[in-house]
């Protein structure tokens, strides 16, 4: 045991060793894990920071039972303003203990109002000015935390005295323990991908940061081997090397981790902005952080070393390499391939998915390119002699010492890969999102649905007055029942009124369309018979004219409503708009904001395309950072293998350069020798990638989108590192080629 | 006749004087032993001789072209054209096979690969390394790398080459066979050697000696 | 050298006429100095007299001396005595080459000049005997390489001279 913690002792202090070199190979190697350990952290918060907000969302509800009278009333009253959702409560203190929601020191008295501070900013902006008439309150105070979500909610609490007791808006009480809902199993296994393929590389990355600069290590340690230091010891050192970046990484992701913390809140997308405290790892998953990271360390750097434990002096004298054996390379391509393909059109929304097969597909795939990667540089370079004197140099290096490059551009390509198969991904989606933006770009109606108090008649006065809007017409909706229990939307008006809500061509009084649903459900057809909401009395539907809209549903003419009970259904306004005004919806709304909490209004017609342009312009720049920052990472990394080479190399390259060999010819070789390896990891995790989203793509049944510009401006990202690396390197050469490199010291 | 003609230089690294006015005559063909205690200038002198470096003052002449006033690359070709190189250790490409070794500064003049590597096979047979030829350097005994080195010096038929203490790392016997071939193979060839060394065995090679003592060289007259 | 050994040695192989014993030892040996008759046969007659050879026959013959030899059993012994026995190393302490440098210091004469010119003159001498010695066979290679290692010795000698000669000039000084 004491000979062991010396072996590990001695492998930290070789490590650590004092000389400057050193220490930068140890500060690259703890910046290199630092990243990834930063990542993983973060990752390892997301429980936590989802799971507050479901508390947070938890202590908001209301308890609708109890003892005696309410001593307080509620109403729900979100509201949209253009693509935003601003969600909040108006309430009305029976009693002065009242009790109130988490987050307000008090409750709002008539005409007072706390908002969250996102709402108050937005208020106060230039933007909010039309959103000002719907919130006429004094604001009183914003929202703590812990009445919020997250940080980037849109929330209001206001006090209105108009309240009535009915039956739905009794409180007594706030807070409900209990699950919440979750994810919906598609969005919790799209994350689980996410996760992998993100999570992924940085597992792989540890790997390449523990072997940064190890080919020197390696001649180091086979020097200790030659000298009679036994297998066992030799590996017990290595570990200790290896032991020394990981614990230096650990404090450096740990102090990243809480660096980064705080820029949280200014994520982008309200739905994925967390409060930096609640950014904080779980205790299981920081452990396993804590732990798994050095050991992985360890193992990489000593899987790595088998060479050099089994041959010794082929390190040290240069020798030709073993070749490397395909066979088991292959395999878990294919096996990741084979898995993912099981596995297709099988996910959809109802369906539970088999999670295991897809994660461990994707793993496989992505496993598959630092293994084969290796062998797949060794094979193309075997096979060239090199047609130029500077090609036929970077050839020769990479065939004597294919794995170190290799294993650095490894790292890379698995970002890469993962990074072009979230990009397809995201294509994928956004081309459906903007495909259902586009079907409803031109929709030109506001549906105004109201609380019974409500005088329609007013409403509709009120509304034809408002600027911007052309027509204001009563539609009568209800939902029926068909013979297999599926829900059917009904909506009944005239011919004008329909006309607002799907394609009603030739209608005249007596007729009935049908917009039909999605292919997955059944539609009622002539002659069924339905039961209607809150009716007993059955309907029969007559026949049927197909049309089309983006409501699915049945629309009916006074007249081929005969005989349906109408006596529970709402009435909806369609206030037809004039699209040519701007925000014409909003101008709309502002005129029936009196009634608040009273009338809801639902304008699909809203254009969200910026807004998703900007969500996916977001999450896009994120992607293209994290790829951006990895790739600066295996940069560098390559920065040190190559000015480790030219460094081990001084001697023939100042040999050559006196007698005679041009100082571009050298360069040139430099440039081939990071080229070739970063050319073919390029090809390979781009096609990696591509088939990774085109497979993941096809298990959740989607569309392939490919992101062009996207993978191309990732390659260039790599082909650009290569020529900045070269450059760098460039200096030494010139250096190393200098008279003075011939002196023997 | 006089093929490089060095004249009064002058080369200082840092406060370090390394030559103090020495001078040289090469005349074409001649084996000229330089000698001199270890420190005394000699690399620093072949190094001016061949252009790797620029004094600080003084003429370097060779067939009437002046070394010091051409441009890097001008001395570079220079370099690989006219002249050969041959030094102690770790000259050869490691990753090459020393084939490739000798054919590369052919390979460099634009020869086609298969013509470089017919001529470099010729003379790594003169220099009884043909064995070796698709072994790389790590692979040799030293004795066998530095005969494929003087291979790779003389392959483009140079008119001068220079031998930096070329047996420096090889024991006696294997020291001889390398000068034994290296001047046998010059004089066939007439090329002209400078032999930068400090022992007496290697430079009795030479036609005549140049005793280089604190920067400043004499040359040595002897009676055959 | 001792002669009579490598006579002895020579005898080995087989009895030999006093004439052939000196071309084979001229062609091994011999070099710059081959031997005189009178050297060989003065040098037979007392292994003769010591007993280390016998006289195995004269031949019928017009030539001066046709005499064979051959060695005795003490002969043997006495060659496998000298082979057993290392040379003495010599201790050079007398040496001319140093005297006359310090006598060039004592006259005020230079130094540097003494050194440079013996310098010369082993260079040129070693150059000769690489000349023959590339030129030669094994044999020849061995025996100028012998050559070349001393004079080489000498050199080096000469070359730390040179280098001390200050610290010398102040030694006699005092």
């Amino acid at each position: 045991m004491n000979r062991v913690l010396s072996d590990l002792a001695l492998g930290v202090r070789l490590a650590v060793g004092g000389s400057r070199k050193s220490w930068v190979r140890l500060a690259l190697q703890g910046v290199g894990i630092g990243m990834c350990v930063a990542v993983l952290l973060l990752a390892a918060s997301i429980p936590t920071a989802f799971g507050n907000r479901d508390l947070r969302g938890n202590g908001r509800d209301v308890v609708s039972e109890g003892a005696g009278p309410a001593p307080l009333l509620l109403e729900h009253g979100s509201m949209p303003f253009r693509s935003h959702h601003i969600s909040g409560d108006y309430v009305r203190a029976l009693t002065p203990d009242a009790p109130k929601p988490p987050g307000v020191q008090r409750l709002p008295a008539d005409g007072e109002i706390f908002v969250s501070p996102r709402l108050a900013a937005l208020l106060a902006s230039p933007e909010g000015e039309l959103l000002r008439p719907r919130f006429p309150q004094k604001i009183i105070g914003t929202f703590a935390e812990e009445g919020l979500d997250g940080p980037q909610d849109l929330r209001f609490l206001a006090g209105d005295g108009k309240i009535e007791p009915s039956s739905g808006n009794r409180v007594h009480a706030f807070g409900r323990t209990g699950p919440g809902g979750g994810l919906p199993p598609i969005l919790s296994m799209l994350s689980v991908v996410g996760a992998v393929v993100l999570l992924f590389p940085v597992l792989v990355f540890v790997g390449v940061a523990t072997r940064l600069a190890a080919a020197q290590r390696d001649r180091r340690l086979a020097a200790l081997r030659l000298v009679g230091a036994g297998a066992v010891r030799v590996r017990l050192i290595a570990s200790g090397e290896a032991l020394a970046g990981a614990l230096v990484g650990l404090v450096i992701g740990f102090g990243l981790m809480f660096a980064l913390r705080p820029f949280a809140d200014d994520i982008p997308i309200p739905e994925l902005a967390v409060f930096p405290a609640d950014l904080t790892p779980t205790l299981p998953l920081t452990l396993t952080v804590g732990v798994a990271v050095p050991v992985l360390a360890v193992l990489t750097s000593v899987f790595a070393m088998r060479r050099t434990i089994i041959e010794p002096l082929g390190v040290v004298r240069e020798q030709k390499p073993v070749r490397r054996r395909l066979w088991w390379r292959v395999f878990p391509a294919l096996a990741g391939a084979a898995l993912l393909a099981s596995q297709f059109g099988k996910v959809d929304e109802t369906s539970e998915p088999a999670q295991w097969p897809i994660v461990a597909g994707v793993v496989l795939l992505m496993f598959a390119i630092p293994v084969l990667l290796p062998w797949l540089v060794e094979r193309v370079v075997h096979r060239m002699r090199g047609a130029t004197p500077a090609l036929q140099l970077a050839v020769r290096r990479l065939q004597l010492d294919a794995g170190t490059a290799a294993r650095v551009v490894g790292g890379v390509a698995v970002v890469l890969a993962g990074t072009v198969t979230l990009q397809m991904t995201l294509a994928g989606v956004e081309h459906e999102v903007k495909a259902d933006e586009a079907a409803e770009a031109n929709y030109r109606h506001l549906a105004v649905s109201m609380h019974e108090a409500v005088d329609v008649p007013e409403l509709t006065g009120v509304l034809a007055k408002a600027p911007g809007v052309v027509s204001v017409q009563e539609l009568t909706r209800t939902y029926g029942t068909l013979p297999n229990n599926d829900y059917v939307a009904i909506a009944v008006g005239s011919c004008a009124a329909l006309e607002s809500m799907a394609e009603v061509p030739d209608c005249s009084d007596g007729k009935a369309f049908i917009v039909p649903s999605e292919k997955s459900r059944d539609d009622a057809e002539a002659g069924d018979v339905l039961g209607i909401e809150k009716s007993d009395s059955p309907w029969t539907v007559p026949r049927l004219e197909p049309s089309a809209g983006s409501r699915p549903g049945l629309y009916l003419t006074p007249a081929a409503a005969r005989g349906m009970s109408l006596a529970e259904a709402t009435t909806e306004v369609q206030a037809e708009l004039d699209t040519a005004l701007p925000d014409a919806a909003e101008h709309a709304r502002n005129a029936i904001a009196f009634h608040s909490w009273r009338v809801y209004s639902y304008y699909v017609g809203q254009d969200d395309s910026a807004e998703i342009e900007q969500v996916f312009f977001a999450v896009r720049r994120a992607l293209y950072a994290a790829a951006l920052l990895t790739l600066l990472l295996a940069g560098a990394s390559l920065l040190v293998v190559g000015l480790e080479q030219v460094r081990e190399r001084r001697r023939p390259l100042a040999v050559m350069a006196a007698s005679g060999v041009p100082r571009g010819t050298l360069a040139r070789s430099l440039v081939w020798q990071n080229a070739i390896p970063l050319v073919i990891s390029t090809v390979v995790s781009v096609a990696t990638g591509i088939l990774l989203g085109v497979l993941v793509t096809r298990v959740f049944d989607g569309e392939v989108a490919y992101d062009w510009t996207g993978i191309g401006i990732v390659t260039g990202i790599s082909v650009g590192m290569v020529v900045l690396v070269t450059a760098l390197t460039l200096p030494s050469l010139r250096r190393a080629t200098g008279a003075l490199g011939l002196r023997t010291e | 006749m006089s093929l490089l003609v060095a004249q009064d230089l002058h080369k200082s690294f840092g406060r370090t004087r390394a030559l103090e006015g020495a001078g040289l005559t090469i005349r074409a063909g001649e084996i000229v032993a330089v000698m001199g205690p270890s420190g005394s200038g000699k690399s620093t002198l072949l190094h001016c001789l061949a252009g790797i470096l620029p004094p600080d003052s003084g003429t370097v002449t060779y067939r009437d072209r002046e070394l010091t006033t051409m441009s890097d690359s001008a001395r570079s070709e220079l370099r690989r054209t006219e002249f050969g190189f041959v030094f102690q250790f770790g000259q050869l490409v490691p990753e090459l096979t020393c084939l490739e070794n000798v054919a590369l500064p052919l390979r460099l003049s634009g020869v086609k690969r298969r013509d470089a590597e017919r001529a470099a096979r010729e003379w790594m047979a003169r220099l009884e390394v043909d064995a070796v030829a698709d072994q790389r350097p790590g692979e040799t005994s030293g004795g066998q790398g530095q005969r494929v080195a003087v291979a790779r010096a003389l392959v483009t038929g140079p008119k001068v080459v220079f031998a930096d203490e070329p047996t420096g790392a090889l024991d006696s016997l294997n020291g001889e066979r390398v000068m034994h071939l290296l001047t046998t193979a010059a004089r066939e060839t007439g090329a002209a050697v400078v032999l930068v060394t400090h022992e007496p065995r290697v430079a009795a090679y030479s036609d005549r000696e140049v005793v280089v003592r604190d920067g400043r060289s004499r040359d040595v007259e002897f009676v055959r | 050298m001792s002669i009579g050994h490598a006579l002895l040695g020579l005898l080995e192989g087989g009895p030999r006429h006093g004439y052939d014993l000196k071309r084979a030892y001229d062609e091994r040996f011999g070099h710059d100095r081959p031997l005189h008759y009178g050297q060989v046969y003065s040098t037979l007659s007392r292994l003769l007299k010591n007993g280390f050879v016998s006289e195995a026959g004269v031949e019928a013959g017009d030539g001066p001396e046709r005499k064979r030899y051959a060695i005795t059993d003490a002969g043997v012994t006495d060659v496998e005595r000298w082979l057993g026995t290392p040379e003495k190393p010599e201790p050079y302490l007398q040496n001319t080459l140093y005297a006359k440098v310090v006598l060039a210091l004592l006259s005020g004469r230079s130094a540097t000049e003494v050194l440079d010119a013996q310098r010369s003159a082993h260079l040129a001498t070693m150059r000769g005997l690489t000349r023959r010695k590339s030129d030669g066979d094994l044999a020849d290679q061995l025996i100028c390489d012998f050559a070349l290692f001393h004079l080489e010795a000498d050199l080096r000698w000469l070359e730390l001279t040179a280098a001390r000669l200050d610290e010398l000039a102040e030694e006699i000084a005092k």
